[in-house]
């Protein structure tokens, strides 16, 4: 790699951030998965991961158009192909692709 | 393969990768770009079970970050949380033009600028054993039942006198940092078992900094001299992708 903008991360000299650290930052509030999500993390009582998590869930996913899990039988509970295909109709009219007209071409 | 598209981030949209990993590539829109990896939606499914297990959810988040850290060293990136997967490239455009204007005011904010986080942590036994200290050179000993309750009450007040200068310590040392800084956000500190220090945790908070400046490094330096005898340390970790002062957060700190 050539060189970085950035001296090395302190505090831990060489070695790698502290995964606390790591998993504050990238699961704090983002989280997007389907709703219902627990995480016991170790059991312990889990700083704000949790729920950060809980509350960025699924409406969160829902703002960012992030659906990835409906329509998919393996990860869905109940939303069928239509719902999908309704979403990504959406989504292309929106992206000024050209939108499916209603009943086939 | 079940393929999806995860989104690490965004970036300005001339920026470019010069040695991508991992199939890391760009997706542009406008003024801005997404950095994307491809992924394998197996490997997401059972999600809630998946969560709950820490060997999975360490290696995801250190990848994210892993991903992020190549990048954010060498121009602005706005980091986007784990887990941001869709489907199809024409979902992320989706996502950079309802969000774009978001998206760029976030990089302006952080342009330049890094997230460094701090950390203080007491020795509580040396810290109450200070106080203590102090106690005996001013008050004179005594024997019998009515000593021992007077050294409980004695106890008491120092533990209550030890959490006052924790309270005391984490707050000027925020309110010196957060002058040295963009801004400044105070999380809540860490349990021991997530640490995995002897320690207690007293403060957990993020800044953004210009990315060069040292003088918030030198000021934690110099909070940890000057309650070096009151058995506190301070640690800053970091440089990190700003994750922080993104997003709805960053809009949070703006009103503040």
């Amino acid at each position: 790699m050539s060189e970085r903008a950035y001296p090395a991360r302190a505090g831990g000299g060489p070695a790698p951030a502290q995964l606390a650290d790591v998993l504050e930052r990238v699961l704090d509030k983002g989280i997007v998965i389907a709703g219902d999500i627990e995480i016991r993390l170790l059991d312990i009582e889990l700083l704000t991961v949790r729920l950060r998590l809980l509350v960025a869930s699924a409406d969160k996913a829902k703002e960012m158009g992030i659906d990835w899990w409906e329509g998919d039988p393996f990860l869905s509970r109940g939303n069928g192909d239509k719902a999908l295909e309704e979403r990504l109709r959406r989504l292309e009219a929106k992206a000024g692709l050209e939108p499916a007209k209603d009943g086939g071409e | 393969m079940n393929g999806g598209w995860y989104v690490y981030g965004v970036a300005d949209g001339d920026r470019e990768i010069d040695e991508p990993k991992g199939g890391v590539r760009l997706v542009r829109e406008g003024r801005v770009a997404a950095i994307v990896g491809p992924v394998d939606l197996c490997e997401f499914d059972q999600l809630d079970e998946r969560l709950n297990d820490l060997a999975w959810l360490e290696q995801k988040a250190r990848a994210h970050e892993a991903v992020l850290d190549e990048l954010v060293g060498e121009g602005a990136v706005v980091p986007l949380r784990f887990g941001a997967i869709y489907r199809r490239p024409d979902e992320v455009v989706a996502l950079l033009r309802d969000r774009g204007e978001e998206f760029e005011a976030d990089l302006d904010r952080v342009r330049g600028r890094i997230e460094l986080g701090v950390k203080g942590f007491v020795d509580r036994t040396a810290l109450e054993n200070t106080l203590a200290r102090e106690r005996v050179a001013t008050a004179a000993g005594g024997g019998s039942g009515r000593a021992y309750l007077e050294r409980r009450r004695v106890q008491r007040e120092i533990a209550d006198e030890a959490s006052a200068i924790l309270a005391e310590a984490a707050r000027t040392a925020h309110e010196r940092l957060l002058e040295l800084s963009v801004a400044g956000t105070v999380s809540r500190p860490h349990s021991r078992e997530l640490s995995g220090r002897p320690e207690e945790m007293f403060l957990n908070v993020a800044y953004l900094v210009q990315a060069k400046d040292e003088s918030l490094r030198e000021e934690v330096a110099a909070l940890g001299r000057a309650y070096a005898p009151l058995a506190l340390t301070f640690e800053v970790t970091g440089p990190w992708p700003p994750y922080s002062f993104v997003g709805s957060a960053s809009r949070e700190h703006a009103a503040q």
